[in-house]
């Protein structure tokens, strides 16, 4: 039978925090606040479909506050993602040009928390572009600058994964795919300059 | 390989922190006097972060599209978990129903056989227009005038035996009713009738559960058993016969 992991606040923030798998501490994510995200979502103008596509960004910059240690820890979690998730959907109303709608709802959820968490997800359009050049890069060199830099596999490990003859080989292969990231990035400087100041 | 890629490589082992010793110091050197090679350096650093966060980012859309799956059917979760507990409860019955009947099994004894499935004989179903004296004392529940009665008879027809049989089961008279019964059979038999046979059967049979005399009753049961169109065929279940034997071979 499968094991549902629970966590604690605390247990939860170390997990993802850390360089470990977090594949459990995500699941737990989706199972205690998911629902919390898709109402408010929906009863705010969105449907099933931006509920989960917000959650997803919740999560992901929720992760990210935490690696940089941006998470005083001065809220529960659950209060913490319902403030990012309010920042995150009103800041997509206002891209799809609802700014009546969001002024309202802003004002009249406002009171729910004094966090003010919109710096932090201030630099989603830059972060989206920068996803959007990742993707381009072919699909062995996505596989192996995630596996050596979000995984944290060894040159070892990923030669095992993708059949190369030795490990210089995959080296030398990290090193022209890392090269050419980092020219598809300041090939679009605004881009490269905006990224500078949140990464 | 000319001075840049050279550079490059280097500043990726430094980022890596793959560096010590000389390359290290000769690295850092480079970055302190090379301005293009701080900016390549600084580079490198947003594309292993992009790299981290593309990471990130795949993961959870892959933990996502699992997890929708898993939130998005909560209705089959319920119905699962309900059938889990009904499937619990079930098997709880069952092992009560079990042990409810093993004690039953274990503790059969002719008297308590008799008790439990002995009912008064509904005289309704087959009485007719006009009616005898023991009728109608049977009708009142009078057993014992009944008794009285039927003693005086000189020549009792079938269903007077048949009353008087159950008269004295319902007075904790079994041997007696052993007798007026057998005697019943005995007209029936002279008169080439079938009277109340069957019936009597089933009480003849409760009738020596109820004298202790199980080895004598199982016979008729069996037969009754085994008889599909017997009227009394479904109060004689296996189980049944199963604790009449057991009762019989009780010490």
């Amino acid at each position: 039978m499968e094991m549902k992991v629970e966590f604690t606040d605390f247990s939860l923030i170390q997990a993802l925090r850390s360089d470990a798998n977090p594949d459990e501490a995500i699941r737990y994510l989706y199972r205690t606040q998911f629902r919390m995200t898709a109402a408010y979502i929906k009863q705010n103008s969105g449907t099933e479909e931006d509920a989960e596509d917000i959650f997803q960004e919740v999560v992901l910059v929720f992760i990210e506050i935490l690696k940089k240690d941006k998470f005083r820890g001065e809220s529960s979690i659950s209060t913490f993602l319902y403030a990012l998730t309010r920042n995150i959907w009103l800041n997509e109303l206002n891209k799809r040009g609802k700014s009546r709608l969001r002024d309202e709802k802003f004002e009249k959820g406002k009171g729910t928390t004094d966090m003010d968490v919109s710096h932090l997800i201030a630099d989603r359009e830059v972060k989206s572009q920068l996803m959007d050049i990742v993707d381009k890069l072919g699909e062995t060199c996505k596989k192996i600058l995630m596996a050596f830099y979000f995984e944290n596999r060894a040159i070892k490990e990923i030669l095992l994964n993708l059949n190369y003859e030795n490990e210089q080989v995959v080296r030398n292969k990290k090193y022209k795919c890392l090269k050419q990231l980092e020219q598809m990035i300041t090939g679009q400087p605004n881009l490269a300059k905006n990224l500078k100041s949140i990464l | 390989m000319n001075e840049n890629s050279t550079h490059t490589e280097l500043l990726i082992q430094y980022l890596d922190g793959e560096l010590q010793g000389e390359d290290l110091n000769k690295v850092r050197k480079i970055i302190e006097e090379n301005a293009s090679a701080r900016e390549e350096l600084e580079n490198l650093r947003l594309a292993k972060e992009a790299s981290k966060i593309y990471g990130m980012k795949t993961r959870i859309g892959s933990l996502h599209a699992e997890m929708m799956q898993e939130l998005k059917t909560p209705q089959t979760g319920i119905t699962r978990k309900i059938f889990q507990y009904s499937l619990r409860i079930a098997a709880v019955i069952i092992v009560l129903f079990g042990l409810s009947e093993l004690y039953q099994y274990i503790t059969a004894t002719p008297e308590k056989l008799f008790s439990e499935n002995y009912r008064a004989f509904d005289l309704h179903q087959t009485r007719g227009s006009s009616t005898t004296s023991l009728e109608d004392l049977y009708e009142k529940g009078d057993m014992a005038d009944l008794i009285q009665e039927y003693n005086q008879l000189k020549s009792p027809q079938a269903k007077d035996c048949f009353l008087a049989g159950d008269a004295y089961l319902n007075t904790h008279r079994p041997d007696m009713a052993i007798e007026a019964y057998t005697r019943m059979e005995q007209i029936n038999k002279t008169n080439n009738t079938h009277f109340f046979e069957e019936d009597a059967e089933y009480f003849l049979a409760l009738g020596y559960l109820a004298n202790n005399e199980p080895k004598k009753a199982l016979p008729l049961f069996e037969k009754i058993h085994a008889d599909p169109g017997h009227p009394y065929h479904t109060a004689v279940s296996t189980w049944f016969i199963i604790k009449v034997k057991k009762s019989v071979n009780r010490p």
